[in-house]
């Protein structure tokens, strides 16, 4: 009850003075005893790797010597790191997988989730046969892909010689023009299904009586979709996109299994590129330097994402 | 800012002195105890099944049977492209020392080549190691130089230093200290599909004498047949990249340092020499220009061979004995049709040595593995339990075992395996062991320095993928890559 009211008053008064905000604290003792627990983890999981990984950034650490004995180098990880033609390559192949990925992966989703919002016969076989790319392991998919894109025995470049269609099995990984795009392809064969289930779950919140409404004002198809449908989806979208770009970012898994960020560093995105630095090479202070950019990147994406949610809740439910 | 840069320097020609000084000190050893000329297949036939040793009566009086401890062990373990029956005798490994030592709680963990060096390094730097692990033998020095390990000679685990290869034990060498017991050591061999050359229009025994011949047979089997070559392998971060490459590089003459010379100094870079280009451009010519290997060479490994030369679709390769085997393995696997093709392809396969460079020059990577033991401070829990690692050690490198555990696809460690009954059986069981025994006297260790796994899984099969990608020329591939091997030699690069 003490939490709900002083919430309440709080929201309605000018914002609280440094006296006034710890009284609250100490008013509120208790719950903040209730939750130290999980501060208490979140500092030690959260903020000190986040603490180290700036720290280390600032360090050179050689193949000769051990982690404790690295070498205080200040900013020349970062001089280093943005100088770097290999930095600017794999940012440039960084925005392209995030952004297309996110877009093109979006855009599925939505035509997906409205072509299953309609009830027809098989929708919901249809509908678990498109969630499958989401729900198994990317991993799995990963090798799978690895091996339907192979350049000598690949089942597509099978297909297309068989047919007479290509002379010999077309390169997709092994070529540094080809690769990145392919392996976009089998990041929106993934992904898409999550933004399929978001949107459909977007969609039942759009109310019946409007899209009747409109129907009987004469509006059409388009017009329904475009004044009624799609403004109810904002909010939904924007979350969506902005969990898709953040996971984009981050994607590891199908560059690293499929390719490795080869061939020469063509499909290297920022996450395997850090770890490649880290654990490959033994880069912990270029690694972590890289890590710390990425970090304020995403804090940025982060701030997006929780205005979008606040957004959405000032909305109230749509 | 200007004392933070001449700090840097100072410390960046300190390393590079350590670097200099450690890569003189490893070649100073003393002059090899064990004659590489000898070992002839001839000379191994005459010593094989000629003395019995008793393993686990030579392991007690290093460490009692009845000794009850604990143990943590990793190692680099069987993977996709071994033989079944390599398999087999690491499970009896483990067993046989489970019953030798039964009160020893032995916790081992495989690894794949390509993983376990990433896997080793990330549990060191948060002091969570295992006590016992046998690495690559590219991988002993990185972990000696950084302190990481105990010192341990053969001798602690009941044999002797000459019992071992000399470029084994250089490669458990550091600084004049010794830092590991070698379990086996390989050569390979060059592999063809007489049936492929002789369609090709090739001479079915004669094998290419050099590398330019195998340019040459390539685009002659590709041309004629439609199918590659020669099975070129260049991804990063795979032991099997360097493993094809180097042969090719020390053959032409080039190499990374001097490693390929008989007194090694390590101190000149010559990745961008003209023979080291030449090397490379022998590898562009076959991808590139000629299109005459496999397109997926880049993302491939030799495991992505073998199914190729099973099927008649790779006419060359350079691989282990154990391909043999391998090949056995993937026809039980086939079906209908597939089955007698394949059988067609094991009929049709042979083994040679491995080609010349264009002056004769023949080298072949001195390969596989060591074991060594972790400083406490290192390890989970930290302690180690010397006893029971220098059981395992010495099991493992004993003459019965470092020969049963390099059965089918290398040579024991422990030079006395080859005078053991196993060996004997595996002469006659193992087809094709004598060229690999051959090409013994031309193998080239890798260098050994910390920054080698980098230059080797790295720096290498990037060259590689720069110029055969067309990302870079044949030039400057070979001089950014000698630019980089400069930069890690002197402790810095990104």
């Amino acid at each position: 009850m003490t939490i709900v009211s002083g919430h309440v008053a709080a929201s309605h008064q000018a914002p609280p003075t440094r006296a006034s905000l710890l009284k609250q604290m100490w008013v509120s003792r208790t719950d903040y005893l209730y939750v130290l627990p999980a501060i208490a983890v979140m500092l030690i999981v959260i903020a000190y790797p986040i603490y180290y990984t700036i720290d280390l950034s600032f360090f050179k650490t050689p193949p000769g010597l051990q982690l404790r004995d690295k070498i205080f180098v200040g900013w020349d990880n970062y001089t280093a790191i943005l100088s770097s033609e290999v930095f600017w390559k794999v940012t440039l192949n960084t925005v392209i997988w995030t952004l297309s990925s996110t877009i093109i992966a979006f855009i599925l989703g939505f035509a997906a989730a409205l072509a299953l919002h309609r009830d027809f016969l098989g929708r919901g076989v249809l509908r678990a046969i498109l969630i499958i790319p989401w729900v198994i392991s990317a991993v799995a998919a990963s090798y799978i892909w690895k091996w339907i894109y192979h350049s000598d025995f690949g089942i597509i470049g099978a297909i297309l010689v068989q047919l007479g269609l290509a002379s010999r099995p077309p390169n997709f990984i092994d070529n540094i023009n080809s690769v990145l795009p392919s392996l976009i392809v089998v990041n929106i064969w993934r992904e898409f299904p999550f933004a399929m289930i978001m949107l459909m779950a977007g969609l039942q919140t759009v109310p019946d009586q409007l899209l009747r409404a409109a129907q009987v004002d004469g509006a059409s198809t388009w017009q329904r979709f475009w004044h009624v449908t799609f403004p109810h989806l904002s909010g939904v979208s924007t979350v969506t996109i902005l969990l898709l770009a953040v996971s984009n970012f981050n994607s590891f898994i199908i560059p690293w299994i499929m390719t490795g960020g080869g061939p020469s560093n063509a499909s290297h995105i920022w996450i395997t590129h850090i770890y490649e630095l880290a654990f490959g090479r033994q880069r912990w202070g270029v690694a972590s330097a890289y890590s710390v950019l990425l970090f304020l990147i995403l804090m940025t994406l982060g701030y997006f994402y929780v205005r979008a949610l606040s957004g959405n809740d000032r909305r109230g439910p749509s | 800012m200007t004392s933070l840069k001449l700090g840097a320097a100072v410390l960046r020609g300190a390393v590079v002195s350590a670097f200099l000084a450690s890569a003189l000190s490893t070649t100073a050893l003393a002059a090899p105890p064990v004659d590489l000329s000898k070992w002839s297949p001839e000379y191994v036939r005459s010593i094989a099944g000629t003395e019995d040793f008793d393993t686990a009566a030579e392991c007690g009086k290093v460490t009692p049977l009845d000794y009850k401890g604990d143990l943590t062990f990793w190692y680099q373990g069987v993977f996709e492209g071994d033989p079944d029956l390599l398999r087999q005798y690491y499970k009896d490994f483990f067993e046989t020392f489970r019953k030798t030592y039964p009160n020893i709680n032995l916790k081992e963990q495989a690894l794949t080549y390509n993983d376990l060096l990433d896997k080793f390094r990330t549990a060191l730097t948060a002091n969570a190691g295992p006590m016992v692990v046998r690495l690559q033998i590219l991988g002993g020095v990185e972990f000696a130089s950084k302190g990481y390990l105990q010192e341990l000679k053969p001798e602690d685990v009941g044999w002797s230093t000459e019992d071992f290869w000399p470029g084994a034990m250089k490669s458990v060498t550091w600084e004049g200290k010794t830092y590991g017991v070698p379990t086996n050591n390989e050569t390979m061999a060059l592999i063809w599909n007489a049936d492929i050359f002789k369609r090709a229009g090739l001479d079915p025994d004669k094998p290419p004498a050099t590398w330019d011949d195998v340019v040459a047979y390539s685009k002659q089997i590709h041309d004629k047949l439609g199918i590659a070559g020669y099975g070129l392998v260049a991804r990063v971060n795979a032991g099997n990249t360097p493993y094809r490459f180097m042969p090719q590089l020390w053959g032409y003459g080039g190499g990374v340092f001097d490693e390929a010379d008989p007194n090694p100094t390590y101190s000149e870079i010559r990745l961008n020499s003209a023979a080291s280009k030449r090397a490379l451009q022998a590898s562009y010519d076959m991808y590139v220009r000629d299109k005459s290997v496999p397109v997926s060479a880049l993302t491939n490994q030799q495991a992505d061979n073998q199914p190729l030369f099973v099927s008649g679709q790779l006419g060359m390769m350079i691989s282990h004995p154990s391909d043999y085997n391998v090949m056995k393995d993937l026809q039980k696997k086939a079906t209908g049709d597939d089955v007698a093709k394949a059988q067609t392809v094991i009929d049709n396969m042979r083994y040679g040595l491995i080609p010349t460079g264009p002056d004769g020059r023949r080298a072949v990577v001195f390969g596989g593995s060591n074991m060594h033991i972790l400083k406490p401070e290192y390890v989970d829990g930290g302690k180690v339990d010397l006893p029971a690692a220098k059981a395992i050690i010495c099991f493992w490198t004993s003459p019965e075992w470092s020969l049963k555990m390099a059965y089918a696809g290398s040579n024991p460690g422990n030079l006395n395996g080859f005078k053991t009954k196993w060996m004997k059986e595996r002469l006659d069981n193992i087809k094709f062991l004598d060229v690999t025994t051959s090409m013994l006297p031309y193998g080239v260790p890798f260098p050994a320095l910390p920054q080698t796994p980098e230059i080797m899984n790295h720096i290498i099969p990037d060259m590689l993928q720069n110029a055969l990608t067309g990302a870079m020329t044949v030039d400057q591939a070979a001089e950014d890559a000698a630019k980089k091997v400069k930069e890690v030699a002197g402790g810095g690069g990104l």
